[in-house]
């Protein structure tokens, strides 16, 4: 057993690894990340997690419900510390498992991987406690930086992959969304066809999908009655996803920029720093999707608000037909916005032991098929031909409802927090000096 | 037992009965013929914490807590019988010689106690004509901001009519434009009902109303003609603690359950509480080691029969003892909004409740832990207004700030970029703020901060050998800085409105 396989061991037993065996874990991940692009490149299948904030026990639910590593892949997309108990052994299992398989696990950048932020939200006070010292957490930062600011999920298939712990054995070639319980049971699924109506939407014990309605409401205002999924607007609204039916999905923590049009620009940033207070950077990690026209100003006080057109525009001139990010709180673990064109993720149940929330994970599953999505979609720019995406030649006018196919088949596994039985009440600590 | 610590700032006025430091009552005549001020944010800025730590404001802050905290901590009924500490016998003995102060003994609150309770009550009812939001669930209900317009709406109607008049008189129709004593108690008292912009809640709100109360003492609003003679040394005081701030924070966790209120300033799990600090205080002053009235408060040591600081950790002594004690009330509302294991969700009042040395122990770190993560962290007190009565003029006899730990412990040049770092225009440099308070006012501990910022925390077991203990290199380069190693914002730079379900950027303004 190597070094690193003790260690993984180690950290998956919740138990912190020595801080000179973190020096060096850190060191080579960062070896590993400064090879990676600014955006990397992930090929279905892949599952794609949000926020995890430290909550180790959950994280190992979340790897119970999704398949264990290196079974199957993932995608995390940021915020793997700060506010939780265990911040550290949570960032460094998926560290180690990261270094130990690179291939099957992506990790990007959330605004808490921050000097600044970890100080606030309590990082950095973990690891002082943990460790006596800084040293831990400044190893850490500096792995913070190396990070990919997203990656692009390339070969997604547009249908559902069978569903191994479902008895329901048919594979519904029209199945858009399946919405799974941490057992791997259907609760509802929602067909691309028909649309405006609702989807087919089932549940195992019959229920349709419109009774699940949860007060998320459609996606835009004035739309027709939202029918659709919980926390999706897909089916419940006119033509269901835009973009290009066979695109490529984009992840980042945040959201968009007002200075990044293309995904090539955000190749482009010199991304090895601390999270900048401003610019194309500081966005990517910061911004929100909301209800508005275009940009807004962001009340967290860094990032913008963007817009459903926003998206549009964006999504269609990059070929892509989805963007999935986290950094929101969702009560219902994930939420579907602006005619399903960009997905929340979160999954970090009960979110500080106190909001009640379940969390999601979102598989992607491989296109069997061999056409389409390599030769369309590589996220570059330059597919919209001088069109610069504003123009007349708009993404609805392409984006005929009857089309059968529209963005990616999208398997959500919702789950609670872990039991917390399991875990033994630790020895108590020596008080902070103020006690002594 | 440890020696009486030395008291007194010159500004404190001392009694026979009591010789330590209480905030002065102004005379009658000094404050018809007062200055009074709107007051006015002054912490703009992390170096600005420094000031407010030499300030009149911040002078006036520790003696009034001191004072109300060593007024909760029980008293001996005779100084002369010493119970022997033997069998059940003497443990009984030992409890009937103690005056305890709980909080649901019957007092003699003074008819302003009585008032301000009214106050609280109507207070709390606006919340029936605010009903939160039933819509899209997100964390802070947004019916908040109604409930909290209609509330400073209200305010001044609401303070004119359960305020003492004598200490409200003056105001307005009489001064003109002038500024009253109206205005000052109005900016703290609003203060102390959370942000409706942020829709949160915290300490920083938690030590406004303190100033509201602060400022009506120094009005003399809870010694009426006629009320203060008869009166036991430390009985307003302990009627201002059980029989307003209780009762107010019983308000604000209404309030947070009603609108989500998010916790400001938080640390995640890493913080002391999501929303309070003074009922562990006070909560911790309730239990310490029984004193006679001109003993200091106790530095360690528990009142015969209190419950065990352990106990915090048990479900059912914390609903046993909630209804007396305010620490257990605040840990009894903790309970009853987080799920999950207490010793993760709330890991610095797990490891407080291993304490050895009892309640008076408990209490001291959390004066020092207050003053420290309260009054020294810009996130906490950059919100905090000043006029005339809590002034921002600096105290002649404040210690000059020291360097302290706490600031040397703040993360230091990392590897920010010179870029970041440019445009880090907020919150830099918080110098040593230090805290002379302790000092100052000679709180029990004496230096000031010797603990490290948030958590300085002994070695993990784990940790091996590597790293030696809880000191830390300060500011020291990191090992491989991938940019140019440029100062990293030092003394917390951030605000009020870090949220916890909601992220706030440190370095955004209002």
């Amino acid at each position: 057993m190597s070094d690193l396989d003790k260690a993984i061991a180690q950290l998956r037993a919740c138990r912190p690894i020595p801080e000179a065996q973190v020096r060096e874990l850190c060191h080579k991940a960062r070896e590993l990340l400064i090879e990676e692009g600014n955006v990397v490149t992930v090929t279905a299948p892949v599952t794609i997690c949000g926020d995890i904030h430290g909550q180790f026990h959950d994280l190992m639910e979340l790897f119970r419900v999704g398949g264990d590593v290196p079974d199957t892949n993932y995608l995390f997309m940021g915020d793997f510390v700060d506010r939780g108990f265990y911040s550290l052994e949570s960032f460094l299992l998926l560290l180690c498992l990261k270094v130990r398989y690179p291939d099957r696990m992506t990790l990007i950048r959330g605004n808490h991987e921050s000097r600044q932020i970890t100080t606030v939200y309590g990082f950095y006070d973990e690891c002082l406690r943990k460790y006596g010292s800084a040293n831990v957490w400044r190893y850490c930062c500096d792995v913070f930086d190396y990070l990919a600011l997203g990656a692009i999920v390339l070969g997604a298939s547009n249908n559902m992959s069978p569903n191994p712990d479902s008895s329901e054995t048919e594979s519904d070639q029209d199945v858009e969304i399946e919405v799974c319980n941490a057992d791997g049971q259907i609760m509802t699924q929602f067909s691309r066809k028909p649309r405006g109506r609702g989807g087919r939407g089932r549940s195992p014990n019959g229920a349709t999908a419109s009774a699940t309605s949860n007060g998320i409401g459609p996606a835009v205002p004035g739309g027709p009655i939202n029918s659709g999924p919980p926390g999706s607007g897909a089916s419940g609204y006119s033509g269901g996803s835009v973009g290009n039916p066979a695109g490529a999905v984009l992840c980042v923590h945040g959201g968009l920029s007002p200075l990044i049009d293309t995904v090539d620009k955000i190749r482009l940033l010199d991304r090895k720093q601390e999270v900048p207070h401003e610019g194309a950077m500081c966005d990517l990690l910061w911004s929100d999707p909301d209800e508005i026209d275009g940009w807004g100003l962001s009340p967290r006080g860094a990032g913008f608000l963007f817009g459903a057109d926003i998206v549009r525009v964006f999504n269609h001139r990059n070929d892509l037909s989805l963007i999935a990010r986290a950094h929101q709180l969702v009560m219902e673990g994930f939420k579907e916005m602006f005619s399903a064109s960009i997905v929340t993720v979160w999954s970090a149940p009960n979110y500080c032991y106190r909001c009640g929330n379940v969390a999601a994970l979102l598989e992607l599953s491989e296109d069997d098929s061999g056409l389409g999505i390599f030769a369309r979609s590589n996220g570059d720019v330059g597919r919209s031909d001088g069109n610069g995406g504003n123009g007349p030649r708009g993404v609805l006018m392409e984006n005929d409802p009857s089309e059968p196919k529209s963005g990616p088949a999208r398997r959500y596994r919702v789950f609670q927090a872990a039991p917390q039985d399991s875990r033994g009440m630790p020895a108590k600590k020596p008080v902070a000096d103020y006690f002594l | 037992m440890e020696p009486p610590a030395p008291h007194g700032p010159p500004a404190a006025r001392t009694t026979p009965t009591n010789p330590f430091p209480k905030l002065e009552i102004l005379p009658q005549s000094s404050v018809a013929a007062r200055h009074f001020l709107h007051p006015v944010k002054h912490i703009n800025d992390g170096p600005d914490v420094a000031h407010f730590l030499t300030s009149k404001a911040y002078r006036d802050i520790g003696v009034f807590v001191l004072q109300l905290n060593h007024a909760l901590v029980p008293r001996k009924k005779s100084a002369s019988t010493v119970a022997p500490h033997t069998g059940a016998a003497g443990r009984a003995a030992a409890v009937a010689n103690t005056q305890f102060f709980p909080l649901n003994a019957p007092r003699r609150d003074p008819q302003a106690v009585l008032r301000l309770r009214e106050l609280l009550d109507r207070v709390e009812g606006i919340i029936d004509e605010a009903p939160p939001d039933p819509g899209p669930r997100r964390f802070g209900n947004v019916s908040f901001r109604r409930w909290h317009e209609m509330l400073e709406a209200r305010a001044e109607g609401l303070l004119r009519e359960f305020l003492p008049e004598d200490v409200v008189r003056g105001f307005g129709e009489e001064r003109g434009d002038e500024a009253g004593p109206l205005d000052e108690l109005k900016a703290y008292f609003l203060g102390g009902f959370g942000s409706s912009q942020r829709l949160d809640y915290g300490t920083g709100h938690e030590l406004s109303i303190l100033a509201f109360l602060g400022c009506l003492w120094k009005l003399g609003g809870f010694v009426q003609v006629g009320e203060g003679e008869e009166r036991v040394d430390g009985e307003i005081e302990r009627s201002i603690v059980l029989g307003v701030i209780e009762p107010y924070l019983k308000v604000i966790r209404r309030l947070i359950l009603t609108y989500t209120l998010e916790p400001a300033g938080s640390h995640g799990v890493w913080g002391l509480d999501d929303h309070a600090f003074l009922p562990y205080i006070f909560g911790s002053a309730q239990l310490a080691r029984p004193i006679t009235d001109s003993e200091p408060t106790p530095l360690e040591g528990s009142a015969p029969g209190a419950p065990r600081p352990g106990d915090v950790v048990k479900a059912d002594a914390v609903a046993r003892h909630r209804e007396t004690n305010m620490y257990f009330s605040a840990v009894g509302f903790i309970n009853d909004v987080k799920k999950g294991p207490f010793w993760e969700h709330s890991p610095i009042l797990f490891d407080v409740s291993g304490i050895k040395d009892g309640w008076g122990k408990i209490n001291k770190g959390m004066i020092k832990m207050f003053n420290a993560e309260v009054l020294s962290k810009f996130p906490v007190v950059q919100h905090f207004p000043f006029g005339s009565l809590f002034s921002w003029d600096v105290d002649p006899d404040a210690v000059a700030p020291i360097t302290s730990v706490h600031m040397a412990n703040q993360p230091v040049a990392a590897a920010a970029t010179a870029a970041a770092a440019a445009k880090t225009s907020l919150g830099v440099g918080g110098v040593g703020t230090a805290a002379p308070w302790a000092q100052a006012t000679r709180m029990p501990g004496g230096p000031a901060l010797s603990g490290g910022p948030g958590i300085p925390y002994s070695q993990g077991p784990w940790s091996g050998g590597g790293s030696a203990g809880p000191s830390v290199p300060r500011g020291g380069p990191s090992d491989v800085g991938p940019a140019p190693s440029t100062e990293f914002p030092r003394g917390v730079p951030g605000r009020a409105s870090n949220q916890f379900t909601v992220t706030k950027a440190p370095w955004a303004k209002d």
